[in-house]
C-alpha cells in the first residue's frame, strides 16, 4: 500500500529472506562501482586523484563529478562516459538475487509483475506548479503523491483546485507541518478545518466515529498522515537518486490573520475540496523567490 | 504468547499497532514507548520478545535505538515499521544493523501479524 523499492517489497511480502537480500545487496556493493572507482577502473584517474577530490569536497559544496571536471581532472566527455558505463554495468537487486541463487529468472519476472501491480497506484501523474521553484519536478511529485494518498489512505473523494502562489498562509482550524531537507528543501504543511480533521482521524484510526476522541489524538492523526505522505515522498525521490530527509511532524495553530511567508521563500497553495464547507489545503513553503508569480 | 513492545511517537500508530497485536489472539502488546531512549529502557525492564519500532522519531530516532539495542543484545528481534521503508538506504541500513524486517507505512494488519508471527 506504500511506495516501495523492489527489494523491500520482496522481504516485506516474505518472498525472499532477510539473509538473501543482504547477500544480494553485498553483491551489488561489490559490482556497482561508485563514480570515483569507475573513473579509476576506466583508467582516467588514480586512487590518489579521487582521495584529493574527496578532501576538496569538505570545503566545496559540489558533487564529485562536478568537482573533478571543475578542477580539470576530468573533461566533460570523460565524465559522461563514466556515468554511461555506470548505468550500463548497474546490477539491479532482482538480478543480484538471481546471481546469488535466491530466485530463478522466471520467478524474478513473476515478482516484478506483482511489484508493478502493487506500485501502480503510485505511478506519477503530471501536476502543474503555479510558480517556478527549484526542484520543480520533485515538488510536482509531492503534490501528486499527496492527492494519491488522500484517496488511498484517507479514502476521500475530493476535487483538487489548481495551485496558486500565496503571500500569506490563510488561517484554518489546525495545520500539521513537516520539514524536508537534503536534496529537497522546504516545509510541507497540511491545513485542515475541524470537519476535515475528523475525516483524517477516522481514516487514520480506522474508526467509524471520532466524536469522543481527545483533541491530541485528532491532531496526531493529521501529523501522522503527513508523516506517511512525506516518508513515501522520500521513497519515491530515492528512486531517482535524490536523498530526501524528513523531520518529525509538528502541529501549528495559526492565528486568525494566518501566517506570513518567510522572506526569501515562495509559498504554494493547493486547495483540496473534501466536502461542503470543509477546507483542506496542501501548502509548500520553498526557499528561493519564484521566477514568475 | 509473544510479548511485543511498540515504539512510535505517533499516538495514532501506537494505538493502531496495539489493537492489531492485542486482537491477534497469539500476541500481546506489553508497552508503548515514544522514542528510542524509552525503547531501550522498556526493553531492559520488560524484556519483550519482539520490538516494533518507527524510524522517524524526535529525540533518539529508530535506527540509533536499533544500533544500541543490538549492541546490548545481538539476539534482539526488532521490526521497523516506518514511512521511510521504501527508501533504499534506510531499508538496507536497518537490515544491516540487525532489524528482522522493515514494514512500510501505511500498513495492513496482515503485514504486521504475518511478520511478527514468523519471528
Amino acid at each position: 500500500m506504500a511506495v516501495k523499492f523492489f527489494g523491500q517489497f520482496l522481504v516485506e511480502k516474505g518472498i525472499v529472506s532477510r539473509e538473501a537480500i543482504l547477500a544480494a545487496m553485498e553483491l551489488q556493493e561489490q559490482k556497482n562501482l561508485k563514480l570515483g572507482a569507475m573513473a579509476v577502473a576506466m583508467g582516467y584517474l588514480t586512487t590518489a586523484d579521487i582521495n584529493r577530490a574527496h578532501k576538496a569536497q569538505f570545503s566545496k559544496d559540489m558533487k564529485l563529478g562536478e568537482l573533478l571536471v571543475a578542477s580539470g581532472a576530468l573533461n566533460a566527455q570523460q565524465l559522461r562516459e563514466i556515468i554511461t558505463r555506470q548505468k550500463e554495468a548497474h546490477l539491479f537487486i532482482g538480478e543480484a538475487l538471481v546471481l546469488v541463487g535466491t530466485l530463478t529468472g522466471r520467478q524474478l519476472q513473476q515478482c516484478l509483475d506483482e511489484f508493478k501491480l502493487d506500485q501502480a497506484p503510485y505511478v506519477s501523474d503530471r501536476v502543474e506548479l503555479p510558480a517556478a521553484v527549484a526542484n520543480a519536478k520533485t515538488w510536482e511529485m509531492v503534490v501528486d503523491l499527496t492527492y494519491k494518498m488522500v484517496t488511498r489512505i484517507l479514502g476521500l473523494q475530493f476535487k483538487a483546485e489548481k495551485g496558486r502562489s500565496v503571500s500569506r498562509l490563510e488561517t484554518n482550524y489546525m495545520m500539521a507541518a513537516l520539514d524536508l531537507s537534503g536534496d529537497l528543501q522546504g516545509r510541507y504543511l497540511l491545513s485542515v478545518s475541524a470537519g476535515a480533521q475528523k475525516m483524517v482521524a477516522r481514516a487514520m484510526l480506522k474508526e467509524e466515529s471520532v466524536e469522543h476522541e481527545a483533541a491530541v489524538i485528532l491532531e496526531d492523526s493529521v501529523m501522522e498522515f503527513i508523516n506517511v505522505v512525506c516518508g513515501n515522498v522520500a521513497a519515491k525521490a530515492s528512486q531517482t537518486g535524490e536523498a530526501v530527509n524528513i523531520n518529525p511532524p509538528v502541529t501549528i495553530h495559526p492565528p486568525a490573520a494566518g501566517l506570513p511567508v518567510p522572506p526569501g521563500h515562495t509559498a504554494l497553495c493547493f486547495p483540496i475540496h473534501v466536502g461542503e464547507g470543509e477546507k483542506m489545503e496542501l501548502l509548500l513553503v520553498i526557499p528561493g523567490v519564484s521566477l514568475r508569480q | 504468547m509473544k510479548r511485543v513492545l511498540v515504539v512510535d511517537d505517533s499516538l495514532t500508530v501506537a494505538r493502531q499497532l496495539e489493537k492489531i497485536i492485542n486482537d491477534s489472539g497469539d500476541l500481546i502488546c506489553i508497552g508503548l514507548a515514544k522514542n528510542g531512549v524509552e525503547a531501550i529502557k522498556m526493553n531492559h525492564m520488560e524484556t519483550p520478545d519482539i520490538i516494533c519500532m518507527d524510524m522517524n522519531m524526535p529525540g533518539m530516532d529508530g535506527l540509533t535505538a536499533l544500533r544500541s539495542l543490538v549492541a546490548l543484545d545481538k539476539n534482539v528481534k526488532v521490526v521497523m515499521v516506518t514511512s521511510l521503508g521504501g527508501v533504499g538506504d534506510k531499508f538496507s541500513e536497518a537490515l544491516k544493523l540487525g532489524a528482522k524486517n522493515v514494514i512500510s507505512k501505511p500498513f495492513e494488519a496482515e503485514d504486521i501479524l504475518g511478520t511478527l508471527r514468523k519471528l
